[in-house]
């Protein structure tokens, strides 16, 4: 009986906490009547702006991919292999490696997920539900500062292996001039 | 010995099949074929837009702008994965890195705040 009372005042707390972290969210989705109205009369000029941003971003995505890409498949990845067949410690590297490939994977999904809800936003008519254009078009803006979230990562990845290689190369060239 | 046909066997066995599918086997083929056509072709757009391939096709319309802008090719120097490690291969690995690394971080991608409504006109206009 005691264990269902505090499982009922600990659902109780939750929905309440909810209830407040969520406060901010909607409010701020709310907009004032002047603002739906700014939204209405510029609708086809917003969705062509969003249009053309949608072009862009898919023509960076596809860019900075495949640079991203060779960097991992083409270098890091080869430069560990070398290090392994030559029997040398290659493990710092492979684990800066390995976070790349992670960071770049998530960088995938966050673009997808960014270009969905840009589509999304698109899709919805301004004209008529203002809010909703406007909610979505927020959370496509929080999507798309994540993804330079991850473009900063991996930048911070690429310089991490880089000092991770001059430290190689120090130990090596001191043990090669102890032999 | 000899087995006597009966005249009404034989026609039945030449009469056509009974049954509807049977009587219109040659349009349920065609029919069927069509449906698995449209299945297989319900089933590549699924894959189509779920793998993500769709996020980056710039084939498709709307994207004729920056179509033309795709960088093919990207031209990275090449290092081999096997060989002996020496003092030269590691400089050159570096000098290559450093090339390819300028290049992967001279853009600063998806930077600024094109979505913010004050850029979107969202937000009332001072007056």
């Amino acid at each position: 009986m005691k264990l269902l009372t505090r499982s009922l005042v600990v659902l109780a707390l939750s929905v309440v906490l909810l209830g407040v972290a969520s406060l901010p969210a909607m409010a701020q989705s709310t907009l004032s009547e002047q603002q739906r109205q700014l939204i209405r009369a510029n609708c086809l000029t917003i969705k062509n702006s969003l249009n053309q941003l949608k072009a862009t971003d898919a023509l960076l995505r596809v860019n900075r991919g495949q640079v991203y890409e060779a960097m991992s498949g083409r270098l890091m990845d080869r430069f560990n292999s070398r290090l392994n067949s030559n029997r040398l410690d290659a493990q710092g590297l492979t684990a800066i490696t390995q976070s790349y490939d992670t960071r770049l994977n998530t960088f995938r999904r966050d673009y997808e997920d960014y270009a969905r809800q840009l589509d999304a936003a698109i899709r919805i008519d301004c004209e008529s539900d203002p809010d909703a254009f406007h909610f979505a078009i927020d959370n496509a803006r929080t999507k798309r500062q994540q993804l330079h979230e991850d473009v900063k990562m991996l930048h911070a990845h690429i310089a991490d292996y880089r000092a991770g290689v001059i430290d190689f190369q120090t130990n090596f060239e001191r043990v090669a001039g102890e032999e | 010995m000899d087995k006597q046909i009966d005249l009404s066997e034989l026609l039945q066995r030449d009469s056509p099949p009974e049954g509807f599918i049977l009587r219109h086997r040659f349009a349920f083929l065609i029919v069927g074929t069509l449906v698995i056509s449209l299945i297989l072709v319900i089933v590549a757009m699924v894959i189509y837009n779920v793998s993500g391939a769709a996020q980056l096709d710039l084939s498709r319309p709307g994207y004729q702008s920056v179509s033309n802008q795709v960088e093919r090719g990207v031209d990275v120097g090449d290092f081999s994965a096997s060989g002996q490690m020496t003092a030269e291969t590691i400089e050159e690995f570096i000098e290559l890195y450093d090339t390819e690394a300028k290049k992967a971080t001279a853009v600063d991608a998806f930077n600024g705040d094109p979505l913010n409504p004050e850029v979107l006109e969202f937000t009332e206009v001072a007056q």
